[in-house]
C-alpha cells in the first residue's frame, strides 16, 4: 500500500512516505462514530460500504461495494464484484471487462448491431459494449438493466469522436475500482438528448467488431441509475459514513442505503435538522466561498478530496502535488451552499498539509484532503470527505419524499 | 455516421460563412486551435453543429452548438489565428478536432491525472488548459497564452 495517496493524486514520484514513524505500520485504528446518535442500519436495503486502497492498491477516500449481476433470468449464472465505487455524480453500474467472468448479453439494435458505449470522463473517455444484467445490490435487484462493460477485448476500434475526448479510461487501475455504480440524482446517463438524435461520442451501432456508427438510443435502453428500477426503496440512495480522525485512517466502513422514506431505516429528518438542496440540470448547486458565488459547485462520493480554489491557502511545492492544499497547519473553512430551491446550508471542513498526509503510508482515508479546482473558477468539488460523519441523501428526479422532490441531496 | 466533409476552396467556404453567419449554417466552419482562421477544416462540420458569429473588439468568436446540447466557442484573433476554445455543456466535444495540433499534449497529461478528480489542467508556456465537470455537465477551455490579443483577459474567454 505504499505510496498509495501518491498514485491516487497522481503524482509521479516517490516520497520518503515513513518519515513519522510513530505514524508508519499501524492504520485503521480508531474511527469516530458519525454525530453522536446515529447507529449502523441494518436490513435489505443496506449494501455494507468500504474504503480502503482498492483493487489496484492506488486509491484515496473511494468508497466500494459489492454487487452481484446475473444472466438475465437467471439465478445461477451470477457473479458477485467487490470494489464497485459508489458514485453520486454520475448514473449507471459499469464494469471493468477485465473482472467480468459472467456471460452477459449485450445489447442490440433492431438492425442486429451491437450497441457500444463512449462514456466521457474530464480526462477522457471508457469504451465498451452496453450489456444486459440483472442487478442485485444488498436485497435490492434491478432485473435486465443496461450495464456498461468497459474494456471489452472483443471491440477495440474506437471511434474517432470517441478517442477525441482524451485518453483511454479503460483499465482496474484507471479507475482503482472494478466498476462505477451511478446513484446520482438523476436516471440516464444521457437522457432525451440521445433518444432523440445520434450525439457523436455517446452511443454507438456496431456491425462486427469494427463498423460503428452513432445511434441515437431509447432513455429505457440508456445506462442509468439502477436503483430508478429497484422494486421498492427506488427513490434514491444514503451514504452514511462515520467521521475520521484528522490524521486519517487505513479502513473505513460505513452504508450505502436504498430507499428515502421508504423504511424506517432511511426516514428523512421531516423536524427541520435536514437541509434539502435541490440541484439544476448539471447537478449544480451554489456555493459561496470568500465572498465568491460559484454557480457549477456539486456534492460528489466520486471525487476524492475537496476542490476549490483559494488564493490564501499555499499549495504544496513538490512535483506532482502543486494542487494540492499546504498549509503550515490544518486549516478549518466553511462554505455556504445554497440550492436550486433557494435553501442555505452552511458547511464546516478542514483541510490539512497533504504533504504531511503522504507521510503515513497506510493511510487512504482522509477527512481534510483538499486542492485547487483549476479546472473552473465557478466551482467548488464537495468529493467524499463532505461525506465523513454524515447522513447523506440522494433523491432522484421526480420522486417525491416527505422532505422534497428530487433532484436534491439533504443532509 | 454520415459526415459532410468540404473540399471546396477556403475562400469560398470564407465567403459562404460571411453571407450566412445569421442564418446559423452549419457550412460555416472554424479553424482548430492555433490554426489561422483561413486555414478552415471543417469543425463545424466534424461537430455537426450549428454555427453563430460573434464580433468583439479585437476578435471574433464561432459559436457552435453541438447535437449534445454542449456549446463550442471558438475565439479568433483580427488577423491571426484561433487562440483559444472554450466548451461548456452536457458532453465533451471532440478535442482532437479542437484542440488540433495540441490534441496529444493534452492525452499525455490526461494520462497521469486519476478518475477520481473531477478536473484537469495544463499550464504550459506555450498552451494552458483547465477541465472540469462530470457525466452530464463539462466545461473546459484552452488557450494560447502567447496568441491572446493585447487588452484581452483571460475571463472574457468562457
Amino acid at each position: 500500500m505504499k505510496g498509495a495517496l501518491m498514485r491516487a493524486l497522481g503524482a509521479g514520484f516517490a516520497v520518503a512516505l515513513c518519515m513519522l514513524a510513530s505514524a508508519c505500520g499501524g492504520g485503521g485504528d480508531d474511527v469516530g462514530v458519525p454525530g453522536g446518535t446515529t447507529t449502523t442500519p441494518s436490513g435489505s436495503n443496506v449494501a455494507p460500504a468500504t474504503i480502503d486502497s482498492g483493487p489496484a492498491n492506488n486509491s484515496v477516500n473511494t468508497l466500494f461495494v459489492s454487487v452481484t449481476v446475473c444472466v438475465p433470468g437467471s439465478t445461477t449464472n451470477c457473479q458477485t464484484i467487490d470494489h464497485v465505487e459508489v458514485d453520486t455524480a454520475s448514473y449507471g453500474l459499469r464494469l471493468l471487462s477485465s473482472v467480468v467472468t459472467v456471460a452477459l448479453p449485450v445489447q442490440t439494435l433492431s438492425t442486429g448491431a451491437s450497441l457500444l458505449e463512449c462514456t466521457a470522463f474530464v480526462q477522457g473517455y471508457s469504451w465498451g459494449p452496453v450489456v444486459s444484467a440483472d442487478v442485485q445490490i444488498a436485497g435490492e435487484t434491478a432485473n435486465s438493466m443496461p450495464v456498461q462493460v468497459i474494456g471489452d477485448p472483443n471491440f477495440t476500434n474506437v471511434p474517432d469522436d470517441c478517442t477525441g475526448l482524451g485518453t483511454a479510461v479503460n483499465t482496474v487501475a484507471d479507475f482503482g475500482a472494478n466498476g462505477i455504480l451511478g446513484v446520482g440524482p438523476f436516471v440516464e446517463d444521457c437522457g432525451s438528448g440521445c433518444a432523440e438524435m445520434a450525439v457523436p461520442g455517446s452511443y454507438y451501432a456496431c456491425t462486427g467488431t469494427s463498423e460503428c456508427a452513432a445511434t441515437a438510443v431509447a432513455t429505457t435502453a440508456q445506462v442509468q441509475n439502477p436503483v430508478n428500477s429497484f422494486g421498492t426503496d427506488n427513490n434514491g440512495v444514503i451514504v452514511q459514513l462515520p467521521s475520521v480522525p484528522a490524521a486519517g485512517a487505513a479502513t473505513l466502513s460505513g452504508s450505502l442505503i436504498f430507499g428515502i422514506d421508504t423504511r424506517s431505516n432511511n426516514a428523512s429528518n421531516a423536524s427541520g435538522t435536514e437541509t434539502v438542496l435541490t440541484v439544476d440540470d448539471g447537478d449544480y448547486l451554489t456555493a459561496t466561498f470568500n465572498g465568491r458565488s460559484l454557480s457549477q459547485s456539486f456534492i460528489d462520493s466520486g471525487t476524492n478530496g475537496i476542490y476549490f480554489n483559494d488564493s490564501d491557502l499555499p499549495v504544496c511545492s513538490a512535483s506532482g502535488l502543486t494542487d494540492f492544499y499546504c498549509p503550515s497547519s490544518t486549516t478549518s473553512l466553511s462554505t455556504t451552499l445554497t440550492g436550486a430551491n433557494g435553501v442555505t446550508a452552511s458547511v464546516q471542513f478542514s483541510v490539512a498539509n497533504t504533504q504531511s498526509l503522504l507521510n503515513n503510508s497506510t493511510f487512504v482515508v482522509f477527512s481534510d484532503l483538499g486542492g485547487t479546482f483549476p479546472g473552473s473558477n465557478v466551482t467548488f468539488d464537495l468529493g467524499l470527505p463532505f461525506y465523513y460523519g454524515r447522513r447523506v441523501a440522494t433523491a432522484i428526479e421526480g420522486y417525491t419524499t416527505t422532505v422534497g422532490t428530487g433532484p436534491y441531496f439533504a443532509f | 455516421m454520415p459526415r459532410q466533409f468540404f473540399t471546396i476552396d477556403d475562400r469560398v467556404i470564407a465567403l459562404i460563412a460571411a453571407l450566412l453567419a445569421t442564418l446559423l449554417s452549419p457550412s460555416i466552419a472554424s479553424a482548430a486551435l492555433g490554426e489561422p482562421e483561413s486555414s478552415i477544416q471543417g469543425d463545424a462540420a466534424k461537430f455537426q453543429g450549428a454555427v453563430n458569429s460573434i464580433e468583439h473588439l479585437t476578435y471574433r468568436v464561432h459559436e457552435i452548438a453541438l447535437p449534445s446540447g454542449t456549446v463550442v466557442r471558438e475565439f479568433v484573433a483580427q488577423g491571426g489565428g484561433v487562440f483559444a476554445v472554450a466548451w461548456h455543456g452536457p458532453a465533451i466535444p471532440n478535442l482532437r478536432q479542437a484542440l488540433g495540433r495540441y490534441f496529444d499534449n493534452y492525452v499525455a497529461v490526461a494520462k497521469t491525472t486519476p478518475v477520481s478528480q473531477r478536473r484537469m489542467d495544463i499550464n504550459q508556456a506555450d498552451l494552458v488548459v483547465h477541465v472540469a465537470g462530470h457525466m452530464r455537465a463539462f466545461t473546459g477551455l484552452a488557450y494560447l497564452p502567447q496568441a491572446i490579443p493585447s487588452g484581452v483577459s483571460v475571463g472574457e474567454l468562457q
